[in-house]
């Protein structure tokens, strides 16, 4: 990876991350502190997550 | 009884019963469109069931109907993908027409809950359900065929 793709992909998780947190926050009947926090990072898991199988379907 | 659950009921008893008349019956290609009309069914009776007992958690059943829906008919036509192939079933008038109600009955839902994040996520639960429904039938009617040698 050179300089170029790490940046791309950062802004790749970066944007699955913040659709994932928004999917969680409009799923859940309440929202509160404990609730951010394992959405936030439950998205974290999920962006990666969704980041590697992009690129195993896309191939690259 | 309210018209939401008149509603829900007249959606189950015509709608279950046909699928399930469907899916016991008949050709291959004829039970595999109810198998997954079944589900298309039922994810709108329990939004409008949400609306009349005025309980917001069965919209959380009916979100995971219309995710696990789809995806339990994508795997009968990756299973049956040869016999389908062979006898392909075409009721793209009846799909439509489920995926129609389906709108309906989220529409309605979504007019009596009003704006909020209850709202973003009927929408949610209504995309899931339309595409999951339109994208099954496409797969059972042998749409995606250049998945079949993965």
């Amino acid at each position: 990876m050179n300089r170029r793709t790490t940046l791309l992909s950062a802004g790749e998780i970066l944007a699955w991350w913040a659709a994932l947190v928004l999917l969680w926050l409009v799923l859940i009947s309440a929202v509160d502190t404990l609730e951010l926090v394992v959405g936030t990072s439950a998205a974290l898991v999920g962006a990666f997550a969704a980041w590697g199988t992009r690129r195993a379907v896309s191939g690259w | 009884m309210n018209g939401w659950t008149v509603a829900a009921t007249a959606a189950l008893t015509a709608g279950a019963g046909a699928a399930v008349w469907g899916v016991a019956t008949g050709p291959l290609r004829r039970r595999v469109v109810a198998q997954n009309l079944s589900t298309s069914l039922a994810c709108p009776a329990l939004l409008l069931l949400s609306q009349g007992y005025d309980r917001p958690s069965y919209v959380d059943l009916a979100l995971l109907l219309a995710l696990l829906g789809p995806v339990g008919t994508l795997v009968f036509a990756r299973l049956l993908a040869e016999d389908l192939a062979e006898d392909p079933p075409q009721a793209w008038g009846l799909t439509y027409t489920v995926a129609g109600f389906g709108a309906a009955a989220v529409i309605a839902v979504c007019v009596a809950v009003g704006p909020g994040r209850a709202l973003v996520k009927l929408l949610v639960v209504g995309a899931l359900l339309i595409g999951g429904n339109l994208t099954a039938s496409r797969a059972l009617s042998g749409g995606f065929a250049g998945s079949r040698r993965g």
